[in-house]
């Protein structure tokens, strides 16, 4: 039965390849766009730590997304 | 109103919809996989290779609504000049290139089996190969251009002449003699398809769709974050 499910009667290798090949397409799309979305947020976290303690301050102060990005990556910096 | 639409809302809302969508995603994609491929019956004619049809016609469907979308909105850019539409159209490029190229691979694929050969010069086959052109001569401007006004000036026209392929795309099997089998999915009248199948199909489309979402929100994040980093110095 495994194998009937397997063999797909005979176009097993089209069948599994087409769906292989969108999963693997897919998951390098998923791979490389959250590698660039990490990378980003760590350069803009450590630009910001870089800052002197009164511009951070402001910087925190007037960007949420700068104090959000600071906040998720406080621990790894 | 014009709040919802401040950047740093859209970004508090883009990280709640990526949890949300990564917390529900897995489950739906076994349940679309299991229809597509064990619960849905063989076709008559094609046997299983039809089941290449739940990723290929989905990819096909993301490919075409994703370049309407990026040439809709290039129309909006230029006559409203809002920069933010420039972010969503950057995000959605890749996405629309990736399915686009799927969708050829998996049509080629099919192909074998069911016409004899993996690749046919047929209207069907040849608009999507220029759809897929299209993308990549999008995306190159941005790429390769480094003013940011040129870049986003020529992308929009390539998008808006791109638009014209769109029907192209669509009606070829009815205005050409194609390999390509004519629509069985229609959204005004009947579609031939048989329940059986259109589940599986509209379930995998789901699946797919929330997958381009999640690829969309994660470049759209990505977009904000580089224009934060480049303003950093003016705050």
């Amino acid at each position: 039965m495994i194998l009937n499910f397997l063999s797909m009667n005979n176009y097993g290798l089209f069948v599994w390849g087409s769906f292989a090949i969108t999963f693997i397409a897919c998951s390098f799309l998923y791979y490389k766009t959250l590698k660039t979305l990490k990378k980003y947020e760590r350069e803009f976290a450590r630009e910001i730590n870089e800052l002197s303690s009164e511009r951070k301050k402001v910087v925190i102060e007037n960007s949420k997304i700068a104090s959000q990005v600071l906040s998720s990556f406080s621990k790894t910096i | 109103m014009f709040k919802i639409l401040n950047l740093s809302n859209i970004f508090y809302w883009i990280e709640k919809l990526i949890g949300f969508i990564n917390s529900i995603f897995f489950i739906l994609l076994l349940v679309a996989l299991s229809f597509a491929l064990i619960f849905s019956p063989p076709d008559y004619l094609q046997g299983d290779s039809v089941r290449i049809m739940y990723v290929h016609v989905p990819s096909a469907w993301i490919g075409l609504a994703s370049f309407s979308s990026i040439a809709i909105l290039s129309i909006a850019h230029f006559i409203f000049k809002i920069k933010n539409i420039k972010l969503i159209t950057k995000s959605i490029a890749p996405i629309g290139l990736m399915f686009t190229c799927l969708a050829l691979v998996t049509g080629s694929i099919w192909g074998q089996p069911t016409w004899g050969t993996w690749w046919a010069w047929d209207a069907r086959i040849t608009s999507m190969l220029i759809l897929a052109l299209f993308y990549i001569g999008f995306i190159s401007t941005h790429k390769f251009i480094t003013n940011e006004n040129k870049a986003n000036k020529i992308s929009s026209i390539i998008a808006i002449i791109g638009l014209i392929n769109i029907p192209i795309i669509k009606y070829s099997v009815d205005w050409w003699n194609t390999l390509h089998q004519p629509a069985s999915i229609r959204l005004t009248g009947e579609s031939s398809i048989h329940s059986s199948m259109l589940m599986p199909l509209l379930l995998m489309f789901f699946v797919l769709i929330l997958y381009c979402a999640l690829i969309f929100l994660m470049k759209y994040k990505t977009e904000i974050i580089k224009i934060k980093k480049k303003n950093l110095k003016r705050l």
